[in-house]
Parts: structure tokens; C-alpha cells; sequence
């Protein structure tokens, strides 16, 4: 024992037979004003806290900030990035959809109160803490077992060494025992330090890898993780394939046969010109389309798109490089007479399925660039001139007189659709030539709609339409009112400003020149 | 503490009999809902809202609510009672036996269920939409896709169907209550060993049974509507209502003096945070739901939901996410609510309302747009509290003739269950 006087006294414990025993110990012990008190039983004992008077911990409280602090957060975090930060429509959602969000912030939420009860836990316990005096009396361990340890601890207030022992041995402690510091070796066990040793430097060599990779270079290829993801084993166009006998992975039609919905309209429909009239007048250059897009659709048509020759030029370059001629305004070029027969007429019947259709096309390829009404305002050219794109060309309004059916027949716009026109790309592979003619039908419609008179209104929507004009000219004239007003005021006050700056500057040289003499 | 502190009373103690003034409000219950039950019929014929057939329409529907508002009280019961055998749970015994009593009206709804399996053999339509024979026109289905459907929403097929169900649930419901009864008197513990071990198949028919029969009974409301979770979403709202009506009833009775010392406040407890869990599973559920089909956007999934975005009942779905989750949500979350008996009970009540507003909004937008007026929602009130009436004096009733007990007194697990604490 006298080694042990001049050790740092913790505190005592008592060991208990029974449940019941303890449970009326603690009991006891706390009627008596202890509060440093603790209890060890091989199983969970209902009622314990109770009976030690241990108050209900403030962990819920703790879960609870965490949790809520976890849906502002995630909340908070879509909606700045989704509808503030970076509007970007995805799946056609508004840019702040409350369903979107609900999910991440579900889990968000369950995630920090998680958080917040486990390490919210191992702080109240004051854990992780590797030892405990307590655990040098092997009598100790059978607290995992079967026997049941109050403890006092030597900070109560309360706390005399003999007085508790005494006190714990009448409440039926069978065995005492005082806590004293741990006095065995505070070094760790050499194997823990070369294990853990060991995994840092395992774990440093990828690291270092990596690290000497970034810094040299290699004339080795590089390492794909994911070949297959890499290399999709999908075929791009152009490519090789070991799989046919010519050798490509592009396949032709196979001879005789013609795609679903092609066969029964005629040349003039896929290309917008009147062939008939064509012959007539130009045999040789209608022979040449023919026989050009006649290509294309065979096997040579590669030859025939890349050789230069006027002999197989195929009509697209032809008809896109003549409009070009025609607009003297843009490219300065010499005006040269668009003489092609264009078919005047659309070939397909206009009903209102074709124009629905028609918009529809319409709105997905053209509007991004020409804007829904048309006007050539569409979001990519109004990105254009925000990020102040050089290179970029206005889309054409689609309302300028030169664009109507009388001077630009509707074969032409079918061929500018089809094949593109200077800066604009041809859309006959995205879109079919049946939709390119919905898409021109639907295009004289837009331009109708914005010349229209009243006198082109159903009667019984006139009134309405009457109505509404009114409407917005009152809203327009009260607008530029309160511009104006704005504006006068902006103008007096800044000539207020500026009458003041000039008093001040003048007071200022007056002071000056007072203060050099 | 220590389960020898407790001494069990005799089984034959009176507090753990059907307390007399509950027991005499059996016949007044079943008589006066009876009445109210035929009144609102006939009020929904009257004044109920439509031309034709329309009345018809609304009133089975509104009837198909009190019945599905009843039966699954009982389902949810049922499977308590399953889940507890099957987890050998200790906590809930003293509370199981209200369970196993609200089960057993399962056998007597079944009779109630008449009416819906004749209307559904209208050719009218007058409750299922798909018995219409000129539904595929009318709502322009292909007749090639509407051919498939009616293969399985036929009304032979369909009343094979509900039969199987009804008596599968029956069987289930009576063959627990008899073994728990027989307990009672015998005390064998062989009994409870026999419903544990039964209790997983009977989990699995209990799942595709209710499955099944909420896409029958309710989704086939809207024909060509289906969404493979719509099972789950009755499920969780069968299960909290079940927790919510242990709840209730359990108070009630102690509040008559029955199992006054036996249920405590730990069981009220648990039941609370069932009521609770519960309360945030039918939100995950219905909310995923909501959230697949809303994200899809695909016009054959979303008409449902859009149905009841349309006219009053888009303040009812509104209603459900602030009062049938948010509220009670918020109001749960204390373990101070949960360990106060008579905020639970209140809580109970207050739910068990909320789940008639949730089946309430499952059946009627498919009638129509409106609430149906005055008479309608008149009718409809009074045939729900009618079956409600019913549903209460017909289990009191037998519970009083046959002298059931309100405690499963020879349990094995009945000590412990006494015992039970939480902290
Ligand atoms: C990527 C943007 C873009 C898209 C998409 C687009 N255009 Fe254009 N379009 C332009 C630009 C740019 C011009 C002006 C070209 C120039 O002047 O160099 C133009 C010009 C035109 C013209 C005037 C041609 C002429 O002879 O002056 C028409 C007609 C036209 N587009 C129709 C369409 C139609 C129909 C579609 C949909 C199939 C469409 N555009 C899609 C960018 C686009």
C-alpha cells in the first residue's frame, strides 16, 4: 500500500452481486448528494439512470440542430446552384423544383444528425480514451461478466476515502477497492507502431506514384482504367470493321431497297427544285444532279461529295453556293440572278398536323438559334453576345422581305434548310425532308402571324385582340412615362452633383491659393 | 428493473375483461351506424352529384372509402400481430391483444365488401371505371392495350380475386386470434412457438395479399393509371393507422379501469415512436411515389397526380404534406409527447382523421372533380362514421359475448412485457 500513497487517488468502486443490489446502491449513493458516480454491469440494466440520478443527456438536442442544420444546408446548396448560381434546365424541371431537392436534402439531413449522434456520443463519453485507471485491478474485468461495480469518483465533492468505503461496503458492496493511477508502462506495444508504420508507408506508395507521374513524362501509352469505356466498342462514322468484307463499318442501303417512309415522294421533293423546269431550260445541269444524288444514294457517294469536279458536284453545294451569290448586302460578291426553278409551292398539303409538326421541328432545331418568334434572337445567339463570341453571325430574322414566299419560293428555304446557307449548317440529317417541308410551312405561318392585320383575325377574336393591344399600349406608354421621370430626375440630380463638385473644387482652389500666399 | 419485482395477477382478474361501460356501447355503436350507414346512402343517391349513373358512382365511392378506411385498421392490426410473432417480441404483449381483437373484424368486413364486389359487376361502371364497357372509347385507349387490361380487370377475375384475399386475411386473422385465446386458458407455450414459427409465410401471403388487393380495391380506380409502389403506400398507411387504434383503444379501456397497471408508460412510448416512424414511412413512400412519376413526366403515370392537383383537391394533397406528415412529425419528435399517455392517445386520433383524409384523397378525385357538394360530403361523412360505428359496436360486441380478454394473460412473454422499460 505505500506505493501507492503518493499515486493520484481516482476514485472507489464497490462490486455487487446482483442487479437488485446495485440498483438500490446506486439508489442510495445518490440520496446521499454523490454525482461523480458511475455503474458497470455486463449488460444493459433498464432504470440504472434513474436510479443514479443521471440526468437525460442532451444528445437528441445535438442530433436535432444537426439534422435541421443538414436540410438548410442542402437546401440552401440547390437552390443557389440550380436556380441561382448555374440555371441550367434539367429533365425540363423549372430551375427550382422543390421535388428535385427533397431527395439530397432527405439525406443530408439524416446525414449530419447521424453525424451529430455519433461524435456528438464519443464527446459527451469524453472518447476515444484508451485506458482507464480503473482497468488495472483484474478483479475489474468481470464487469463484462457477472458482477455489477459502483464507482466514486475522487472529484465529488463529497468524496473522503474511508468515508465512501465504508458507505459502500454497508450499502453490500462485497469487495472495495481504491482507484489509483495506472502505474504499467504508458509505451505502446512495439508491434502497434510497425503495424501502423507500416500501413502509412503502404498507403504513401500510390500516392508517390502518382505524385513522380504528374512531374515526368512518358512515352508509354496511357493507363485506361476503363478501356471499354475509353474505346467504346460502337462503331464511329468513317471507321474500320473487321466485320464485312469491304472492310467498313458504315453500311449502305442494301440494293433495291429504300428506307421506311422514302420511296413514294420524287426528286423534287428531296430537293426543293422543279426538275421538270430544270430540264428544260439547263438539260446539262439537271443531268448532273441527277446523276449526282443518284450517287450520293449509291455506293460511290463518298467519291462523289469529295471530288471537287463541277462534273459531280452534287446539288446541295450547288444550290447552297448560289444563294449565296444572291445576297449582295452580305458578301459583297456581284450580284449574279438565283436563276434555279424552285418549286413555288410546298408539296405537302397544309393541315394543321403538318404545321403542329412543322413547330414542333421547329422549335427544337431552329428556335435556339432563331428564336421562337423567329426574329433570329434565340438563346445561342444571345449567349453569343453575351460571352462576345467574334466569329459569331446573327441568326437572319426570318421576317425580312427578302424571305417571303414571293421573292424566296419555298423550294429555296427547303434547300437552305436541307443544306445549310454561309454560316448556317444543313439539317438534313437531323431532320427528314417531310419535317423540312412542315418546318417552311410552318415558317410562312410565323411570317404571316407578323404581318397580319386585324382584317386576317376570325371576327369573333378581333374584339379580344383589340383588347389586348390597348392593354399593352397603356402598359407601354406608362413605362416610357416613368423612364422619362427617371431619367429627368437622374439628369438634376447630377447636375446637382455636379454644380456641387464645381463649388467645392472652387472653394478648394480659393483655399489654395489663400493658403500658398 | 427486475421482472420478479412484478406479480402477475390472476388470470381471471376483472380488469381484464371488456370494462362493462365499453361493452354496453356495443349495440347503440353497431344499431346507430347502421343507420347513419343507410342514411348516407341514401343522401349520396339523392344529392349526390352527377347525371346518371353519377349518384350511383359517388356513393359506392364514398362507401368504398368508410369500408377501406375500417379494413385497414384491421389490416394494419393483422399485421402487427404477425410481426410481433415473427421478431419474438417482448415489449408488446400487453398490447397485442387489442391488436388481435381490432384484427378480427377482418371475417365480418369481408360481408361488408358485398356492395363493392357487386358494383364492380356493373357493366355501368358504377364503381370500377374498367366495368364500363365503353371505357377504351370514351377515354381513347387503344383498343389492343385496353384488350390486355380488361384480361385482368374483369369482373369475374376480379371477384376470384377479392374472394382469395378476403379469405386468405380472414384465415390469417382467426387462426392468430384462436391460438392467442387458447393461450389464455391453457397457457402452453408450444402455442406461441407455432405462431412464431408460421409467422414468416404468413408475412409473405400478408405482403402480396395487400399489394394485390390495394392495386384491385383502389388503384384500379383509375384504370389505365399503376404504380408498382402503390401497394407499400396503402401498406404504410394501414400500419400507422393500426398503431394509432392500439393506441387509442388501449387508453380508452384503462381509462375504464382495464390492464390499468399492465400498460405503462414505456408501451405508450413505444407506441409513440412508432406512431411516429410510421408517420415518416408513409411520407417516404407516397412521397416516392410522387417523386418518380413526377420525374418521369410521362402523361400516363402523372394524370393521376394531376387529377388531384385539380379544383379542392389540390389543397387536400397540399393539406396531407403540412398535416399528415409535417405537423405530427414535428409533434412526435419529442420523447416528452411520446411518454405522456394522453398526448399519445390525442396524437392517435389525431392521425387515425389524417389517414381517413389520405384514403379519402385516394378514392374520390377518381369520381370527380369535386368534393359533391354539400350533400355529397354529407353523405360521405355519414357513411364513414356509420361503418365506423359499426366497425366499433360489432368488435365490442363480440368482445363482450364471448368474454374475450383485453390481455394475452398467459403469454410467456407476458413478464417481460411487464417489465418493459425503455431507458
Ligand atoms: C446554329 C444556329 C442556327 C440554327 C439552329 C438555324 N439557323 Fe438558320 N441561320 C443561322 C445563321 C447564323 C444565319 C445567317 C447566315 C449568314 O448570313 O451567314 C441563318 C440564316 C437562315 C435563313 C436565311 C437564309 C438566307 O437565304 O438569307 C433562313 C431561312 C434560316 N436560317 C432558316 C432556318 C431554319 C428553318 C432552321 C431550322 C431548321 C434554322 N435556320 C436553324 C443560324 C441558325
Amino acid at each position: 500500500m505505500t506505493d501507492k500513497q503518493d499515486k493520484k487517488l481516482h476514485g472507489t468502486y464497490a462490486e455487487f452481486d446482483a442487479v437488485d443490489t446495485l440498483l438500490a446502491a446506486c439508489a442510495r449513493v445518490r440520496d446521499a448528494g454523490y454525482t461523480k458516480t458511475d455503474a458497470f454491469t455486463p449488460f444493459p440494466v433498464h432504470g440504472i439512470d434513474k436510479a443514479l440520478g443521471i440526468k437525460p443527456t442532451r444528445l437528441p438536442w445535438i442530433a436535432l440542430i444537426c439534422g435541421a442544420t443538414g436540410t438548410c444546408i442542402a437546401v440552401a446548396m440547390q437552390v443557389w446552384m440550380n436556380t441561382i448560381n448555374y440555371p441550367y434546365i434539367i429533365s425540363g424541371k423549372p430551375f427550382f423544383s422543390m421535388p428535385a431537392f427533397i431527395p439530397v436534402s432527405f439525406e443530408l439531413t439524416i446525414l449530419l444528425a447521424s453525424f451529430g449522434a455519433f461524435f456528438g456520443m464519443l464527446v459527451l463519453n469524453g472518447l476515444p480514451k484508451f485506458s482507464n485507471p480503473i482497468f488495472t485491478d483484474p478483479r475489474f474485468d468481470r464487469a463484462t461478466d457477472d458482477k455489477f461495480f459502483l464507482y466514486i469518483d475522487a472529484a465529488d465533492d463529497r468524496y473522503d476515502r474511508a468515508g465512501v468505503t465504508k458507505f459502500l461496503e454497508e450499502l453490500g458492496g462485497g469487495y472495495t477497492q481504491d482507484v489509483y493511477d495506472d502505474d504499467s508502462s504508458t509505451s505502446s506495444p512495439k508491434a502497434i507502431w510497425v503495424v501502423l508504420g507500416s500501413v502509412i508507408f503502404l498507403s504513401m506508395i500510390p500516392l508517390l506514384l502518382v505524385a513522380r507521374m504528374r512531374v515526368t513524362t512518358s512515352s508509354q501509352p496511357r493507363f485506361h482504367v476503363f478501356f471499354d469505356m475509353d474505346f467504346s466498342p460502337a462503331k464511329d462514322a468513317q471507321m474500320t470493321s473487321s466485320l464485312f468484307a469491304d472492310g467498313r463499318a458504315m453500311r449502305t442501303d442494301v440494293p433495291g431497297t429504300v428506307a421506311i417512309g422514302q420511296f413514294d415522294e420524287d426528286l423534287d421533293f428531296y430537293t426543293g427544285i422543279d426538275f421538270d423546269a430544270l430540264t428544260r431550260r439547263e438539260p446539262v445541269r439537271a443531268a448532273h444532279l441527277v446523276r449526282a444524288i443518284a450517287d450520293e444514294e449509291s455506293d460511290d457517294a463518298e467519291t462523289a461529295a469529295t471530288d471537287e469536279s463541277i462534273e459531280t458536284a452534287d446539288e446541295p453545294t450547288d444550290a447552297a453556293a448560289e444563294p449565296e451569290a444572291a445576297e449582295p448586302e452580305v458578301t459583297g460578291a456581284p450580284e449574279v440572278e438565283d436563276d434555279t426553278p424552285w418549286l413555288e409551292k410546298n408539296p405537302l398539303p397544309i393541315t394543321m398536323a403538318v404545321l403542329e409538326r412543322g413547330r414542333m421541328q421547329f422549335d427544337i432545331y431552329c428556335a435556339t438559334c432563331h428564336g421562337n418568334n423567329g426574329r433570329g434572337a434565340g438563346l445561342v445567339h444571345r449567349r453569343a453576345q453575351r460571352i462576345l463570341a467574334g466569329a459569331w453571325v446573327q441568326p437572319s430574322s426570318l421576317h425580312q422581305d427578302t424571305l417571303y414566299a414571293d421573292v424566296y419560293p419555298d423550294g429555296k428555304m427547303f434547300s437552305t434548310i436541307s443544306n445549310g446557307i454561309r454560316k448556317m449548317a444543313g439539317y438534313s440529317s437531323q431532320i427528314n425532308a417531310r419535317d423540312r417541308w412542315a418546318v417552311v410551312a410552318y415558317v410562312r405561318a410565323l411570317q404571316a402571324s407578323q404581318n397580319a392585320t386585324l382584317d386576317d383575325l376570325p371576327v369573333d377574336k378581333r374584339d379580344e385582340i383589340r383588347k389586348l393591344q390597348a392593354e399593352v399600349k397603356q402598359r407601354l406608354e406608362e413605362q416610357a412615362e416613368a423612364e422619362r421621370l427617371k431619367a429627368e430626375q437622374a439628369a438634376a440630380e447630377k447636375a446637382e452633383a455636379e454644380a456641387e463638385a464645381e463649388a467645392e473644387a472652387a472653394n478648394g482652389e480659393a483655399q489654395a491659393a489663400e493658403s500658398s500666399d | 428493473m427486475s421482472e420478479h419485482t412484478h406479480k402477475t395477477k390472476p388470470a381471471d382478474d376483472p380488469s381484464f375483461r371488456l370494462p362493462a361501460s365499453l361493452g354496453n356501447l356495443a349495440i347503440p355503436l353497431a344499431i346507430g351506424g347502421a343507420v347513419l350507414l343507410v342514411v348516407g346512402v341514401l343522401i349520396g343517391l339523392m344529392a349526390g352529384p352527377g347525371e346518371g349513373i353519377g349518384p350511383q358512382r359517388f356513393t359506392m365511392s364514398a362507401y368504398l372509402v368508410a369500408f377501406t378506411y375500417c379494413f385497414s385498421i384491421s389490416l394494419g392490426c393483422l399485421f402487427f400481430v404477425l410481426i410481433q410473432h415473427l421478431c419474438r417480441a417482448g415489449w408488446s404483449v400487453v398490447v397485442r391483444r387489442v391488436a388481435e381483437i381490432l384484427m378480427l373484424a377482418i371475417p365480418a368486413l369481408a360481408i361488408l365488401f358485398l356492395p363493392i364486389l357487386f358494383a364492380s359487376w356493373s357493366s355501368q361502371g358504377v364503381l370500377y371505371a374498367w366495368g364500363y364497357e365503353g371505357y377504351a372509347e370514351s377515354h381513347g385507349v387503344p383498343g389492343e392495350i385496353w384488350t390486355e387490361k380488361v384480361r385482368y380487370l374483369s369482373s369475374d377475375w376480379f371477384t376470384v380475386r377479392s374472394i382469395v384475399y378476403l379469405v386468405l386475411l380472414s384465415g390469417l386473422a382467426v387462426y392468430y386470434f384462436k391460438l392467442s385465446r387458447r393461450q389464455d386458458e391453457t397457457g402452453e407455450v408450444t402455442l406461441t412457438e407455432r405462431m412464431q414459427a408460421r409467422s414468416g409465410p404468413a408475412v409473405m401471403v400478408f405482403s402480396l395479399v395487400t399489394t394485390f388487393a390495394a392495386f384491385d380495391w383502389l388503384m384500379s380506380l383509375a384504370p389505365m393509371w399503376f404504380s408498382t409502389m402503390f401497394g407499400v403506400y396503402i401498406f404504410a398507411g394501414s400500419i400507422l393507422a393500426a398503431h394509432c387504434a392500439i393506441a387509442m383503444v388501449t387508453y380508452l379501456l384503462q381509462a375504464k379501469g382495464a390492464i390499468r397497471e399492465e400498460v405503462t408508460v414505456e408501451h405508450y412510448h413505444d407506441l409513440g415512436k412508432f406512431m411516429f416512424g410510421f408517420v415518416t414511412f408513409w411520407t417516404y413512400i407516397s412521397f416516392s411515389q410522387f417523386l418518380l412519376i413526377w420525374y418521369g413526366n410521362i402523361p400516363e403515370e402523372t394524370h393521376w397526380f394531376y387529377t388531384r392537383l385539380q379544383g379542392p383537391w389540390e389543397s387536400i394533397s397540399y393539406g396531407l404534406i403540412f398535416f399528415h406528415w409535417l405537423f405530427p412529425f414535428l409533434g412526435l419528435l419529442s420523447r416528452h409527447v411520446r411518454r405522456r399517455p394522453t398526448l399519445v392517445f390525442a396524437w392517435a386520433i389525431y392521425l387515425l382523421l389524417m389517414h381517413f383524409i389520405d384514403i379519402y384523397w385516394i378514392v374520390m378525385p377518381e369520381v370527380g372533380p369535386s368534393l359533391g357538394g354539400a350533400g355529397g360530403v354529407l353523405a360521405t361523412l355519414l357513411l364513414t362514421s356509420g361503418m365506423i360505428g359499426l366497425y366499433a359496436g360489432g368488435i365490442l360486441w363480440y368482445t363482450r359475448v364471448n368474454q374475450v380478454r383485453v390481455l394475452a394473460v398467459r403469454d410467456p412473454r407476458l413478464p417481460e412485457s411487464l417489465a418493459f422499460e425503455n431507458i
